[in-house]
């Protein structure tokens, strides 16, 4: 073999390291739910503070909706501090981040609420009803609506920095009565 | 303070690797024995600090200690004290350590053996490994910190998988890291062989035992791997072409190889180059297996986690193959001289034979495990391909490796002759044709079960042949026959040992066909009081309880099973824990050595009046794991010190 | 190298290619959404369907061990039947994914039901339907 030739040998090994890195595109973290790009079901609820919160009155922000509960361990005590700066960082540009804390007891959700000194608003789902219609069958998971009421897509486990932005940057570009699909 | 501290000493391992490495590469370049000593020093600093930091997270796990992630991820208040130890190693981070500290143990164990015996080629091996514990204790310290903590710190923890509090689970992945790991030893030696150009026998004969050792490890491991799947799962099966079963399964096909070519290297100073890609290949595809089961890239049953880890891992996949196979290419002309294959009627022939098959069964199982990625990249369709792909064209490739296996230590070298075939192998031949018919008359119908059958008996008649006749040799000779026998075992224990290792594989080999072509079952729901039979069993509903336990809560239903003999009682069950989503099943069995009884519990209705139980009678497969017994007597035999020539 | 060697080295080869070919038309499954199933569906054909199973769609049999189901992906729906009880993670409501082949009636004939293992997560407590607490309470009365 030439003095050349040989070294085709490592080359030959590129095609199929490439193959591999090219199994990082797909993703399978994000779960394709049915739910994706259809409307987001609807909620009428009420904050540990009082406040009452329904999906039409968040219509024309980019809503985070996230279902935890006090005893989930570690994944919800991962996130809750990104969640926390997320909305810090994004609430003044139509971003809001909306805890929905099920099957719970009210006083170890407030200490999990007090821990975390989380400020966005948190709700408890006392009749499980809004968990059953957005199919959640563990937690934590997090649901990206955009500024038409569509779920965009939806997070299993503890949400990191990064898938955070991600969605909530991707969202929040596109405007107000753009008809998506 | 105390993960903090764990965390730290991870940090200075870090240091202290990459430091060593390059001293030892500075001292391998420059011929200064101090740089390498200092190197040493370094080493055995990095072995101490992955064991304390190792100790320090089991001391966490032991003291539940939730405010350390990993900690709460895998254990809670309930978690049994043997699985607070054992889970350590149950999930990412903490598998992670083990392999780094394997590796740091077996650079010691390098450094104690080596460091006389292999003046030129030792710093470069110690260079290799320490710049390979470098990268796992930047997985350790960048990717997946086993230490990283929780604040504030919850109640409690989630608790370890319940599929992993099993004995099987506990040793499986030891066994498995001790073989991916043990291959590092002999391509860190293969790579000093090429930085240096001492490319004769040296590398090979040096790394033999380490070789074997690994190879057994990996063995074992798959075995035990396949074991606990066949208990705890339920399902009747121990193999099931799972991308994180292949991962393990393609470095043992090519180490196989390798450990039978370098036999060719070392007699005929042939297949350099052959040898030094195979050592490469498996390397590789020990760090492949990891990248494949740790990022996520294929989707499979198993796979566990995913994130920046595959990134680090493929990218030092790529670094490894492209630097050994730049070296490769670089002393392409060295490697290349070399003897000719005189016939193809030869051992050397035969062997390399057994390699093209190996190393063709390994492309297939990577062929099929990355195809759902090719297909898709190619051609934007989503395919896989399962069980029966790989099974169609890896079994008449086993069949020919079995087969090779009666030829290969026979046959002579470079070319037999006619009186040598004759010789060695009319015997066995016939031997097998007569098994063929008794088995075909015995009710044998599967083709391919006959044809398995039949050459596991020639070349258990091969190996009877060559032992007798050595056997004969001695008793002419004066000796008596069990000194004659275990005098041959103890004096040619390379032969030999490989030889009960073969026995091995046929034992196993039995076990599978046998458990492929006669297992049945069926799947019936029964009232209180009624019953159902399978296979000569009869089993009869009895009754359901509910119980809580620590950390679950069960409930069991009791089937009293007879088989002609005395009834007796199985309790399979459904084990309800609060981390998971739905219960794991309890299967109840009872092993024997011609076949095992399964139940497994279904379905059952809340008034305890009826349940849905499967039911397998599964045949032959105790056969296997005690094929890896006689693996595990044969690899001992091979790896124990030549003893000089006796009276 | 010998001419007989390389003539050799490229039969192997050549039926190895062969046997890949051949094992890959025989064996490969086609993953698809109900969707894409829809879409373009081929009797015979084997597929691996994922989706989530529809609320009030799940029919057992225990006697019989029919097992049937519908799977949709919020658009399309493709009904499903398997002998045999399902695995444990499986229910209404959730995702799964059955592999099998469609029949000529229309519906996905599974030979499998494959199980999605998370380690992300934990389940929902007791006062969810799935509950088991109250679930063993039931029964330890009933076999007192």
């Amino acid at each position: 073999m030439s003095r050349a030739l040989r070294w085709l040998i490592p080359l030959a090994a590129i095609p199929v390291l490439a193959l591999l890195a090219y199994g990082f595109r797909l993703n399978p973290r994000e779960v394709p739910s049915p739910l994706v790009g259809r409307p987001a079901p609807a909620f009428a609820l009420k904050t540990f503070a009082g406040q009452p919160v329904s999906l039409e009155s968040l219509r024309g922000k980019v809503v985070v909706l996230n279902f935890w509960a006090s005893w989930c361990y570690p994944s919800c005590y991962e996130e809750a501090p990104v969640l926390e700066r997320g909305w810090q960082a994004w609430r003044d540009r139509s971003v809001v981040v909306l805890g929905v804390d099920i099957q719970d007891t009210d006083d170890k959700a407030l200490k999990f609420v007090r821990d975390f000194q989380l400020s966005f608003p948190n709700a408890p789902d006392p009749s499980g009803k809004v968990s059953i219609d957005y199919g959640i069958y563990g937690v934590p998971e997090t649901f990206f609506i955009d500024k038409q009421g569509r779920i965009r897509a939806k997070h299993v486990g503890a949400l990191s920095e990064e898938v955070f932005r991600q969605h909530v940057e991707r969202l929040s570009s596109e405007s107000q009565g753009a008809a998506q699909r | 303070m105390i993960p903090e501290l764990g965390q730290g000493m991870l940090l200075v391992a870090l240091g202290l690797a990459l430091a060593g490495a390059i001293l030892s590469a500075a001292g391998g370049r420059t011929g200064r024995p101090a740089l390498v000593e200092s190197a040493q020093h370094a080493a055995l600093g990095v072995f101490a600090l992955i064991t304390c930091s190792f100790a320090l997270l089991v001391y966490a796990f032991l003291t539940f200690d939730f405010s350390v992630r990993y900690v709460a991820s895998n254990t809670n208040l309930g978690t049994p004290f043997w699985y607070r130890i054992t889970g350590v190693w149950g999930a990412l981070e903490g598998s992670i350590i083990l392999w780094g500290w394997m590796l740091s143990l077996y650079t010691l164990i390098v450094i104690l053996r080596h460091r006389e015996r292999a003046r030129e080629l030792y710093p470069w091996a110690l260079t290799v490994m320490l710049a390979i514990m470098a990268f796992f204790i930047t997985i350790m310290t960048v990717a997946a910190p086993p230490f990283s903590r929780l604040n504030p710190v919850p109640a409690n923890g989630r608790g370890l998988n319940p599929l992993l509090e099993d004995t099987g689970m506990i040793t499986h992945p030891i066994a498995l890291y001790l073989g991916f790991t043990g291959f590092t030893v002999p391509f860190a030696f293969a790579v000093a062989a090429l930085v240096t150009g001492r490319l004769s026998d040296t590398w090979i004969a040096l790394t033999r035992r380490w070789t074997i050792t690994a190879w057994y490890f990996l063995s074992l491991g798959l075995l035990i791997g396949g074991w606990w799947s066949y208990h705890v799962l339920g399902w009747g099966g121990y193999w099931a072409w799972d991308p994180v079963e292949n991962a393990a399964f393609m470095p043992w096909l090519t180490g196989t190889a390798f450990l039978h070519s370098v036999m060719i290297q070392e007699r005929r100073r042939m297949l350099k180059l052959w040898n030094i890609s195979l050592v490469i290949l498996t390397f590789s595809l020990t760090l492949f297996g990891t990248f494949l089961t740790r990022s996520g890239v294929i989707a499979s049953v198993h796979a566990f986690t995913q994130g920046s880890i595959g990134i680090m891992f493929l990218s030092f996949l790529a670094l490894v193959v492209l630097v050994a196979l730049g070296l490769l290419a670089w002393r392409w002309d060295a490697l290349k001289a070399q003897g000719e294959l005189d016939s193809v009627v030869s051992r050397e022939s035969a062997f390399l034979l057994n390699n093209v098959m190996l190393v063709a069964a390994a492309f297939t199982v990577f062929f099929g495990t990355v195809f759902p990625l090719l297909s898709e990249a190619v051609r934007g369709v989503k395919v896989s391909v399962g069980a029966p792909f790989f099974n169609s064209v890896n079994i008449p490739l086993f069949l020919g490796l079995i087969f090779l296996m009666g030829v290969g230590p026979l046959i002579a070298w470079r070319r037999a002759s006619l009186d040598n075939l004759r010789r060695n192998f009319v015997g066995p031949i016939v031997v097998g044709i007569v098994g063929a018919a008794v088995f075909y008359a015995l009710g044998v119908r599967s083709a391919l079960a006959v044809l398995s059958l039949a050459l596991t008996v020639f070349v258990a008649a091969t190996i009877g042949l060559d032992f007798w006749r050595a056997t004969r040799a001695r008793l002419r000779m004066g000796e008596s026959i069990l000194p004659a026998m275990t005098g041959l075992l103890a004096r040619h224990n390379r032969r030999y040992g490989g030889f009960v290792v073969h026995l091995g594989i046929l034992v196993i080999a039995v076990g599978v066909t046998g458990s492929q072509a006669w297992s049945v079952q069926t799947e019936t729901t029964l009232k209180v009081g009624e019953s159902a039979s399978l296979g000569g069993y009869n089993v009869r509903f009895d009754r359901l309880d509910a119980a809580e336990e620590s950390n679950h809560a069960r409930v069991v239903g009791t089937f009293t099973v007879a088989n002609g003999r005395q009834p007796a009682v199985m309790q399979p069950s459904k084990k309800y824990y609060p981390q998971e989503s739905s219960p794991i099943a309890g299967v109840d069995y009872w092993i024997g050595l011609k076949e095992d009884l399964y139940l497994v519990l279904g379905d059952f209705t809340r008034d305890g009046r009826q349940a849905t139980v499967k039911i397998q009678v599964n045949r032959l497969v105790t056969v296997i794991w005690i094929g890896g017994l006689i693996l595990t007597l044969g690899t001992v035999l091979s790896v124990m010190p030549e003893r000089r020539k006796a009276a | 190298m010998k001419p007989k060697f390389i003539g050799g080295g490229l039969v192997i080869l050549a039926a190895l290619g062969y046997m890949i070919y051949a094992g890959v038309t025989q064996s490969a499954v086609y993953f698809v959404t109900p969707s894409e199933l829809r879409a373009s569906p081929v009797t015979g054909k084997a597929y691996r369907l994922g989706g989530l199973v529809a609320r009030g769609s799940l029919r057992w049999d225990a006697r019989t061990l029919d097992l049937a189901f519908t799977l949709t992906d919020g658009q399309a729906s493709i009904p499903v039947r398997h002998k045999g009880t399902a695995p444990d993670l499986f229910g209404e409501g959730r995702g799964a994914v059955v592999e099998g082949t469609l029949t000529s009636d229309g519906y996905v004939k599974a030979t499998q039901i494959l199980a999605k293992h998370s380690e992300e997560y934990q389940a929902p407590h007791d006062k969810n339907e799935a509950g088991y607490k109250e679930l063993i309470k039931t029964l330890q009365k009933a076999t007192q």
